[in-house]
């Protein structure tokens, strides 16, 4: 099923723990040179910026081609409907073809490959969408199959994400089929199959033997923690169900079960919380720290209180407490537990975001230029409060 | 992204790749031996985590004062809030001074983590409090410029005395204002500033300019030398956008003059991404090159009038995409190999 060399695919696990293992300091960085010498690779650009580079490169071309082919049909039949009922599932056999080019070329999370594969991916459903007159369920099903499809035979993470998606959306559209009974289980609905699928993952990886499967099971594990929780969150489900079923929820009065989903919004985060720290699970711990964000978000947005300028500066006092102690304890700690970095897993790339969320948040404004805005006067520290809404 | 973020998670498999390099004589079997028994610590490290931790702390609890203050103007409660931020302030430099190693022109770190943060924090209160003053009292007269320039100077110190690059980034964005540039990344992204007024343009160059010949002149002095990637970038950034913002909006051949800005920045930039070894540099000087040269076919194009055969266009963009990326695979191609040697 998989359209590319085993072989490269093992090498390429090789080179990324000779990576790993250089930035730690095991191997000189010699060596390094010489294992990526001594294996042959892929073509892949493992630094984020140049991928995105290729990819809208790709998606310039694929537009491109599919100007051409917008032109020769428009200009070449004679009825312009019959040409727009069909251009998609051409714009979509484009894609599929030029993922396949890629694919034997050995192009593989290069950015290049993401464009035809994604823009294969979006104009399926397109086509779906313009054959059924939008009829949801069926879009949903047809992606869902394509985008499996997709990450069978190239190992394409990002089509994975959209298999998910889609695959939630067949649950949740598929519910609607039952009626008004069906619209009401729907969080439970949610909730019982990502826990299912959580479990199933988890028991494929551990049984699992191709290393080249393992980021995407474990991307698909991680997708299911993260659905679990918004599925029963008690904003989720009463806003999807203002928006999308159309029931009013009137002053004093309350979703059915609210007592459960609140209970949930708050039990849950705290249990990602314990469970993470206790088979020291990074994407659990992760789920957690924006679990727990959102749950208080979600309190904040139906009861205010604190006014938000309180708030703010209490939440951040709090954890600078929480962190400054935590710190303390596990300053020391050489196994385990600790606050010593990594030298092989670590996740320095986040922190190298700060500098650049800094200038956004508190970069200093010329004062002339609004002057009905006192906001923007001089002081960096008042432009902070645009910023309140990132969090 | 997806994919850097799932590999920090330990697995099975790294053990198994560790392995088949020992067996395939890729590394030593002591090497071997010193990676299997660090892994057996089964180290959990929440540095990161808790660093951002800190980090957000500080974004949290200077917004809060921020808006808390300006709410609070004209009310009783506002000066005791003042007194209260003025007394934060002093406790928290009066901490950063105490620890820190005093001033040094290389590279270095307060031995406590949550320092750097403070200083941050202390820093974005001082901004706080100066504009405040200047508002409220207009203390610093009419002399607007003046407002902005003290929190620049109070920046620019504490980057270089503590070794803060997110206070640096705040120093140089003031800076930036003091000229009448905006230069925070959500607003370079619209580029909102230069539609407006051409001369800011120039200030604008006049600003990248000043901000290469200061990295030229500290790596000759060795002044915080792993400072230079912050300014450059922001050269980079700002000259880059101006000029192209400026290849669209003239229509009286002043964009050839912006024409030859961004050719000779993209010249200088080639070159530096060598020298420093950051692809984030070469990408972006690439992107902008490539941005204004696809600007200038078009003006080229405009001017010729190819109306009438526009459909021999939509047939030629396939093939110049495609040697586009050719040459940028060329590109990437050499300055990796460079890189890595």
């Amino acid at each position: 099923m998989i359209v590319y060399d085993k072989n490269l695919l093992n090498n390429l696990a090789l080179v990324e723990e000779a990576n790993a293992l250089e930035a730690a300091g095991f191997i000189s960085k010699e060596q390094k040179v010489l294992i990526k010498k001594e294996l042959p690779a892929f073509k892949r650009q493992s630094n984020i910026l140049v991928r995105l580079g290729f990819f809208l490169l790709g998606a310039f071309l694929y537009l491109s081609i599919c100007g051409v082919i917008a032109l020769i049909g428009l200009t070449g039949s004679n009825s312009e409907s019959t040409f727009f009922s069909i251009c998609c599932y051409l714009f979509a056999i484009i894609g599929f073809a030029g993922a396949e080019f890629l694919g034997h070329q050995k192009y593989y999370e290069h950015g290049l490959d993401d464009a035809f594969i994604l823009g294969a991916l979006l104009n399926t459903g397109f086509a779906i969408a313009i054959t059924t007159e939008g009829y949801e369920l069926n879009i949903a099903v047809f992606v869902a199959m394509a985008s499996f499809l997709m990450y069978r035979r190239y190992l394409h993470l990002l089509s994975l994400l959209v298999f998910c998606i889609a695959a939630s959306a067949v649950v949740f559209y598929g519910m609607f089929e039952f009626g008004s009974i069906g619209e009401m289980l729907i969080p439970f609905a949610a909730m019982l199959l990502s826990a299912l699928f959580y479990f199933f993952t988890k028991r494929i990886i551990n049984n699992l033997k191709e290393n080249y499967y393992y980021k995407g099971l474990l991307f698909a594990n991680s997708y299911c923690l993260v659905l679990f929780y918004l599925s029963c969150n008690y904003l989720v489900v009463r806003e999807l169900s203002v928006e999308l079923l159309g029931s009013e929820i009137l002053p004093g009065n309350d979703i059915p079960f609210a007592y459960f989903f609140y209970a949930f919004t708050f039990i849950v985060p705290v249990l990602y919380l314990v469970q993470a720290l206790k088979t020291k699970d990074r994407i659990m711990l992760w789920a957690s720290f924006l679990a727990i964000g959102f749950s208080i978000y979600t309190v904040r947005y139906y009861h205010s209180v604190l006014p938000i300028e309180v708030a703010l500066t209490l939440g951040g006092l709090v954890l600078f407490a929480i962190a400054y102690f935590s710190i303390r304890k596990l300053k020391d700690n050489e196994t385990g537990l600790t606050f010593k970095p990594d030298r092989i897993n670590n996740s320095n790339a986040i922190l190298n975001a700060e500098a650049l969320i800094v200038a956004s948040a508190f970069g200093m404004k010329p004062e002339a230029k609004v002057p009905d805005s006192p906001m923007n006067y001089g002081g960096g520290g008042f432009s902070g409060g645009g910023s309140e809404g990132t969090f | 992204m997806i994919g850097t973020f799932i590999d920090i998670n330990m697995n099975k498999f790294d053990d198994q790749a560790t392995k088949a390099l020992l067996e395939r004589n890729l590394i030593t079997g002591n090497q071997y031996e010193e990676i299997t028994s660090y892994r057996n610590l089964n180290i959990f490290s929440l540095n990161a985590e808790l660093k951002l931790f800190l980090y957000l702390s500080v974004l949290l609890f200077t917004s809060g004062i921020g808006v808390l203050i300006y709410n609070n103007i004209d009310s009783i409660g506002h000066i005791a809030i003042l007194s209260l931020l003025l007394i934060v302030i002093v406790v928290s430099f009066y901490f950063c001074f105490k620890k820190s190693k005093g001033f040094q022109k290389q590279e270095t770190t307060f031995e406590h983590p949550v320092l750097e943060y403070l200083v941050l924090a202390a820093n974005i209160l001082t901004c706080v409090f100066i504009g405040y003053l200047q508002f409220q009292y207009e203390a610093f007269g009419t002399h607007y410029g003046l407002a902005t320039l003290i929190p620049t100077v109070v920046s620019f110190f504490c980057a270089y005395y503590f070794d803060n690059k997110s206070v640096l980034t705040i120093a140089i964005t003031g800076l930036a204002a003091y000229i009448g540039l905006s230069v925070t990344p959500q607003d370079l992204l619209h580029n909102v500033s230069f539609y407006y007024d051409r001369s800011l343009s120039y200030s604008a160059v006049m600003l990248g300019v000043l901000l290469i010949l200061w990295t030229i002149y500290s790596s000759r002095i060795q002044l915080k030398t792993h400072f230079k990637i912050i300014y450059l970038t922001f050269a980079l950034h700002i000259i880059s956008i101006a000029a192209i913002s400026n290849l669209i909006n003239n229509y009286y051949g002043i964009w050839v003059v912006f024409a030859f800005i961004l050719t000779a920045s993209t010249f200088y930039f080639y070159k530096v991404s060598y020298e420093t070894k950051a692809i984030s540099l070469y990408v972006f000087m690439i992107v902008y090159a490539y941005i204004g040269l696809n600007i200038f076919l078009f003006r080229l194009c405009d001017t010729l009038d190819f109306s009438s055969i526009w459909e021999l266009f939509i047939l030629i963009l396939p093939v110049y995409f495609i040697g586009s990326i050719v040459l940028f695979i060329k590109l990437i191609k050499t300055f990796n190999k460079e890189i890595a040697a």
